[in-house]
């Protein structure tokens, strides 16, 4: 990507999602709370898990928090099943370098692979995410 | 006096316009190194000992020959010389075949806060599986290493102090002379982590008087996979082979084995050959520069870089670096998009914690933008790193 394709990017789409960030709250009586962290570069989320509600709040970078709030938009209200095909196929997209059929607010995600060195920062939320729902009881 | 290293470095051929502030993750190699990896891969590869045909005694040669420059490189002698994969590798031998044998419940380690993940980890599990005390030395605000209370962590019952020369996160100089006198007052060895200052910095174990050090081959214009061990003579005998293997043996009967002695014990199996030599090869490049010219032009890029980082509003420089490395933070965006963005502007530099989450938590940062400097960079290069921060800061209102 040329420096004035990542400003777009980051203009158009990662950083209005930064500046409001999808419930970007902290939520003491949830459910459940799972922890997106990357030891390499420090970055920790704290999802927080109601039967009808997720919101998450932590540190990280732009790429990260904004992959995360959009995360949690496209996964609220949804079905576990539905919850779990959909972060499956998000991260075979990456996995496996092709397109799979994605809502098209994800496809703006899509759009960072080929970001160099970053495409830790875009699923980290994502890959927490499915580990849970693949372990819930 | 200028000197033009950077014809030297074949890299910037094929990136004339990068600016590559990355050199404490690894530094790149001068055509001397890559030539004479190269040439032992064409004309000379055997592999060592053992062999009596002419290339294999011609590698067996060149292998010890190397043995004896390190030990020159260090004030030494051969004998106290093994060779490893890295620093990395070279802890984890102290650790686990000098330290792990003597050490029990009540006694403890002194390390510092400073410390890289392969000088911290190999220790903390040590002294969880022995029931030891990790006794950790704190900075003070400036990042400097408070040697009072070093002083007053090594007692009778330190069965190791292992120190970083300089800190791969803020770039502190730690004292290590005065670490060797405090800790050999108590009777405790000292271990020295040299992998960010063996390049530029003297470390004349007769003059420092360290009982172990480490450093990379890879951290100071050698290849990857290889690094050095020193172990002082007096602790010779007492490190216990690491790996089992060929090589390392003096007689293998059925029902056990005796081992050759240090350093020849350590090296099991076929070691890094090509690395080795081009180990060798950095060495004489390191040598045949003017290590004190070096030393003050990457300290002047560091002062430098100080103080004009220091003039951008919302950039805070972590620590009061005086080596070749500064961490810094710019205030609202994260290390990593800093870094994206730079290296659109061709500097590559590092974000994130280095290795280093303790230093990091005891600092209470999540993460910072490095920046690190050799032979090859210059003062229009961070004037660059200037201009591309205040760009980004103008772009990310």
């Amino acid at each position: 990507m040329t420096k004035e394709e990542i400003q777009t990017l980051y203009k158009e789409k990662v950083l209005p999602e930064v500046k409001s960030p999808f419930h970007f709250e902290k939520d003491q009586n949830a459910d459940h709370v799972i922890e997106a962290y990357n030891p390499l570069c420090g970055d920790k989320y704290k999802i927080y898990i109601r039967e009808d509600s997720v919101c998450f709040h932590g540190f990280g970078c732009a790429v990260s928090k904004s992959s995360t709030s959009i995360l949690l938009r496209t996964l609220e209200g949804k079905s576990k099943e539905a919850k779990q095909k959909l972060c499956e196929d998000f991260i075979k997209s990456f996995e496996e370098d092709r397109d799979v059929d994605l809502p098209e607010e994800l496809r703006i995600l899509l759009e960072l692979r080929n970001f160099e060195g970053r495409v830790d920062c875009i699923q980290l939320s994502w890959i927490a995410m499915l580990e849970y729902l693949k372990n819930e009881d | 006096m200028v000197v033009n290293w950077k014809s030297q470095f074949p890299i910037f051929d094929q990136y004339p316009n990068l600016a590559y502030l990355d050199n404490a993750a690894t530094t790149q190699r001068p055509n001397t190194v890559i030539g004479t990896i190269s040439k032992f891969h064409q004309k000379e590869n055997s592999n060592i000992h053992r062999g009596v045909y002419a290339l294999s005694t011609q590698s067996s040669k060149m292998y010890e020959e190397t043995r004896k420059e390190v030990g020159h490189f260090l004030g030494t002698d051969q004998h106290s010389i093994a060779f490893t994969s890295g620093t990395t590798e070279s802890v984890n031998i102290v650790a686990r075949s000098f330290v792990s044998p003597q050490i029990e419940k009540g006694d403890n380690i002194v390390i510092s806060i400073l410390e890289h993940h392969s000088n911290f980890v190999p220790w903390q599990q040590l002294s969880i599986e022995k029931g030891a005390e990790l006794r950790i030395v704190p900075i003070d605000k400036n990042g400097t290493l408070k040697l009072d209370v070093l002083k007053n962590y090594i007692d009778f019952k330190t069965k190791m102090v292992s120190i970083g020369h300089i800190s791969n996160s803020l770039g502190t100089i730690n004292d290590i002379r005065e670490v060797v006198t405090i800790a050999h007052s108590k009777n405790a060895p000292v271990m020295i982590d040299a992998a960010q200052s063996a390049a530029f910095y003297d470390l004349d174990h007769q003059k420092i008087g360290y009982d172990f050090l480490a450093f990379s081959g890879h951290k100071l214009f050698g290849p990857f996979g290889v690094g050095v061990l020193f172990v002082a003579e007096p602790y010779q005998d007492q490190i216990s082979p690491y790996n089992f293997g060929g090589g390392m043996i003096r007689n293998v009967e059925e029902s056990n084995t005796e081992f050759a002695k240090y350093p020849f014990s350590l090296e099991a199996g076929t070691p890094n050959i090509s690395g080795i030599m081009g180990l060798r090869e950095a060495l004489n490049f390191i040598q045949d520069i003017d290590r004190s010219i070096a030393r003050n032009h990457v300290g002047d890029l560091t002062k430098y870089c100080c103080e004009i980082l220091s003039e951008i509003n919302g950039v805070e420089v972590i620590g009061n670096p005086a080596s070749s490395i500064i961490s810094f933070n710019v205030t609202g965006i994260h290390p990593h998009d800093v870094s994206s963005f730079l290296d659109k502007d061709d500097i590559a530099l590092r974000a994130g914690m280095h290795c280093t989450q303790p230093l990091m938590k005891f600092l209470q940062v999540p993460s910072t933008v490095r920046a690190s400097f050799s032979l090859y960079n210059s003062l229009e290069e961070v004037d660059r790193l200037k201009a591309s921060i205040e760009d980004l800061k103008k772009f990310w209102k």
